[in-house]
């Protein structure tokens, strides 16, 4: 190997590096701006405590409560429909619609985050409204049915390349004794595929607790804790977007420090489990 | 009753995607015998023998038209008619491929498994199956102590003789085979050789292979596949 | 002995009408969303909804200040690409061609993790990132540094970093190894192979890939929001100053629209937008299928 050959490894391993410490980085930002909060001792009554800037009470339990509310909830409602569909397009597969489906899967993937947000405005807002009849249709139901609209091109795809790794020849096998397409998803793909499944549903989880734009804009913001899905509430995402305008100096803006290490900590661990998930084959 | 047609034939014609693999076939199978069928390779053995179960319908841009009729006791049936049922069908048209291709499991589930799918739930009903299966394959003693085991754990023969005794546990009066000694060592090759001719004492074996010996050995009817035609060589 | 009725046939049955069902589900909903932009949004599209009452021209070569359209917005958001794709493109591909050619198995699975977990940090974490920056800077350069296009600019490239690091990553590690090797067996030292085989080969996915990337910028609203990006800043002047960008906009007037005309512009900036993407994504799509020489 000659120097130059020596050099360019220097210099990709250090770009690698760099790139590899980038998420540290970002941890370690936060943790030294959240830092005189954690050493002040008031740790505790943050992470459990109520909001209520004006009594001095600065928790952010109900936004903690209301990003797994809502993330919880889009995946139930996008959960079943993305199995539906990647079993549409990898087993079903009726002529020409299965490729159809998996193109405009990818195409919603492509689909800005913020235009789901503007579209739940003036479209499911006013239905949701009217449907439940009560309050300004703001609520974690309208937020979490357009999340899970964000999130099933995520699963889709995942589930389904997971099933498209279940070997042919397992397949063949089962087709060729007479096995039903339910036979084979029941007894072949689904003990195949699960880990993908696992790991894609917790991506997709990871991925809805982090998205900012659609909570914000359809979640109402409330800053108590939720009771039904009717109710209005705030995730940490959203609270980070609204408090950032506080004082710099203020308790009230630290806050958002904590909320985004607990972010950071929350999908950090989800992409844990997934590795962990997939390994598991 | 050796006489009897088992499969006819009548202007079947078959394309993987523009191409026409098979054009105008006309053939009668004769029940207890042994059809092997050879030919350049890529000229389409492996599709023409998915005709058989409809298994080509799997394939993407595969398509075939004209009549294959069987007869399982009740006259002549177009297996290609909307009214014939798939998974019947392919319990009455065991296939065996040329790579072995064992399911995740283990041997005695790998066994059970086509009893399963067809709804079969008295294990010992089950196990009695699956023995006799396994004694016609003749690989019962080999294996009779480690039924537990993972059926990818066997050899390449075993893993051959385990596929054929999987699609013998549902009986079937056809049973296709996809070059399933390509992957065996001479033993082996043998061996199944001998189990294939004691196979077609009750059921029609309809056999795609490159040894012309092998052909020659076990074959009543030898076709070669040539310019998409069948014909006797 | 083989039972006339096909065992489970109701569940195939169920199954079959449940993956269709949810099928067309995907695709109403997919189709009202887009339907409803384009309802309310077509007829707002014109050189007016992004010049105002400015000539394009003129507002093309700076000599005019657009105030009612979304000429400053779409400039900002295309700054915004330049200076994140820019910055995280040489960081991002050295770590792809390192990961896929140097480094041995521990190091890259330990850099796999650190990347997909990077990858996996919500954006407004990143943005509250560029934010600190901010803080620090402003800490020690005094009172001058503010949230700008810079540091927007800075922690977009935190965001799509990890995209470009995968698609190189990939697009080499898809070479197969007969190509590899040729370069090698004609004796071109590991460098060179790089340079005149293995980057040419996976150039198109690798292309594909930042495509995606721009996509990615060109969407995010998270980071912007807190580093920099306001209502109304015109076009944007310097790396240290505030500036519009599509996405805040489309944000900004859902909730704080004062008349229907302003609405109006958002549904017209939002079609905008989603035909950036879209077709941003349909390029990558196409890159991807038609210079793809193996796959």
């Amino acid at each position: 190997m000659d120097s130059g050959d020596r050099a360019a490894r220097r210099l990709f391993f250090s770009a690698g590096l760099t790139c590899a410490l980038a998420g540290l980085l970002v941890l370690g930002f936060m943790v030294v701006l959240g830092l005189p909060l954690i050493r002040s001792g008031m740790l505790w009554d943050i992470l459990t405590g109520p909001w209520s800037p004006d009594h001095g009470q600065f928790g952010i339990l109900a936004m903690a409560v209301g990003s797994v509310y809502i993330a919880g909830l889009s995946l139930i409602i996008a959960f079943p429909v993305s199995l539906g569909a990647s079993l549409f397009i990898e087993v079903v597969r009726p002529r020409g619609a299965g490729r159809l489906l998996e193109w405009l899967v990818r195409l919603m993937t492509a689909i800005p985050t913020v235009i789901y947000g503007f579209v739940g405005i003036f479209l499911l807002v006013p239905l949701v409204r009217s449907f439940s009849g009560q309050g300004s249709g703001l609520c974690i139901l309208t937020a979490a049915l357009m999340l899970a609209v964000l999130i099933c091109p995520t699963m889709i795809l995942f589930f389904s390349r997971s099933i498209a790794r279940v070997p042919r020849t397992w397949l063949d096998a089962v087709d060729a004794m007479g096995g039903t397409p339910y036979q084979k998803v029941r007894h072949i793909i689904f003990p195949a595929a699960w880990p993908g499944i696992v790991s894609g549903t917790v991506l997709a989880f990871g991925r809805a607790v982090g998205d900012t734009l659609i909570a914000l804009m359809l979640g109402g913001n409330a800053v108590t804790l939720p009771e039904s899905v009717l109710d209005s509430a705030r995730t940490l995402t959203a609270h980070i977007a609204l408090v950032i305008a506080a004082d710099f100096d203020s308790l009230e803006f630290k806050t958002i420090f904590i909320s985004g290490i607990l972010l950071y900590v929350m999908t950090g661990l989800g992409i844990l489990a997934a590795r962990a998930a997939e390994k598991n084959l | 009753m050796n006489d009897a047609p088992k499969i006819k034939i009548r202007g079947l014609n078959f394309w993987y995607a523009k191409r026409q693999i098979l054009e105008d076939i006309r053939l009668d199978i004769r029940y207890r015998s042994i059809t092997s069928i050879t030919g350049p390779s890529g000229q389409g053995k492996s599709s023409f023998l998915t005709v058989f179960n409809r298994l080509w319908e799997n394939i993407d841009g595969a398509r075939a038209t004209g009549r294959v009729c069987m007869d399982f006791g009740n006259g002549f049936e177009d297996i290609n008619h909307p009214d014939c049922r798939l998974p019947l069908l392919r319990r009455r048209v065991g296939m065996v491929f040329q790579m072995p291709n064992p399911l995740p499991m283990s041997i005695r589930k790998n066994m059970a498994f086509p009893l399963t799918l067809m709804g079969e739930k008295n294990g010992k009903t089950v196990a009695a199956k699956a023995e006799t299966a396994l004694r016609q394959a003749l690989l019962w003693d080999e294996i009779k102590d480690r039924l537990n085991e993972d059926a990818r754990a066997l050899s390449g023969g075993q893993q051959q003789r385990l596929c054929i005794a999987r699609s013998l546990v549902l009986e079937p009066q056809v049973l296709l085979l996809d070059e399933p000694t390509s992957s065996l060592d001479e033993a082996a090759v043998h061996e199944m050789e001998k189990l294939l001719l004691r196979l077609k004492k009750d059921r029609t074996i309809i056999l795609v292979s490159h040894y012309m010996d092998q052909v020659r050995r076990i074959a009543d009817r030898h076709l070669v596949l040539r310019d998409k035609k069948l014909v006797s060589p | 002995m083989i039972p006339s009725r096909v065992n489970g046939e109701a569940c195939d049955r169920l199954m079959t009408l449940f993956c269709w069902g949810c099928a067309l589900t995907l695709t109403l909903v997919l189709a009202a969303i887009l339907g409803f932009l384009f309802f309310k949004g077509w007829h707002v599209l014109g050189p007016k909804l992004i010049f105002g009452e400015v000539r394009p021209l003129d507002a093309l070569l700076f000599k005019k200040r657009v105030f009612s359209g979304l000429f400053p917005a779409a400039l900002g958001t295309f700054c915004l690409i330049c200076l994140a794709v820019g910055t995280a493109l040489p960081l991002g591909l050295a770590c792809g061609i390192y990961m896929a050619e140097y480094a041995s198995n521990r190091v890259k699975s330990f850099f796999s993790l650190m990347v997909d977990i990077l990858a996996a940090i919500p954006s407004i974490v990143v943005g509250l990132f560029g934010f600190s920056i901010t803080v620090f800077l402003h800490h020690y350069f005094g009172g001058r540094i503010l949230p700008c296009l810079g540091i927007s600019g800075i922690a977009l490239a935190f965001l799509v970093l990890p995209y470009i690091v995968k698609t190189t990553r990939i697009a080499l590690e898809q070479i197969p190894l007969e190509i590899r090797m040729t370069g090698l067996s004609l004796g071109a030292s590991p460098l060179q192979n790089l340079r005149h085989v293995l980057i040419p080969a996976s150039l198109s996915d690798i292309m594909a890939g930042i495509v995606l990337a721009i996509g990615r910028c060109a969407e995010d609203t998270a980071v912007i929001m807190l580093t920099g990006v306001v209502a109304t800043a015109g076009v944007p002047k310097s790396l240290f100053s505030p500036f519009e960008a599509l996405p805040f906009f489309i944000y900004y007037t859902a909730s704080e629209y004062s008349d229907p005309a302003e609405l109006e512009a958002a549904y017209g900036a939002a079609l905008i937008l989603l035909a950036i993407c879209t077709g941003l994504f349909i390029i990558s799509f196409q890159i991807k299928r038609r210079y793809n020489s193996f796959n």
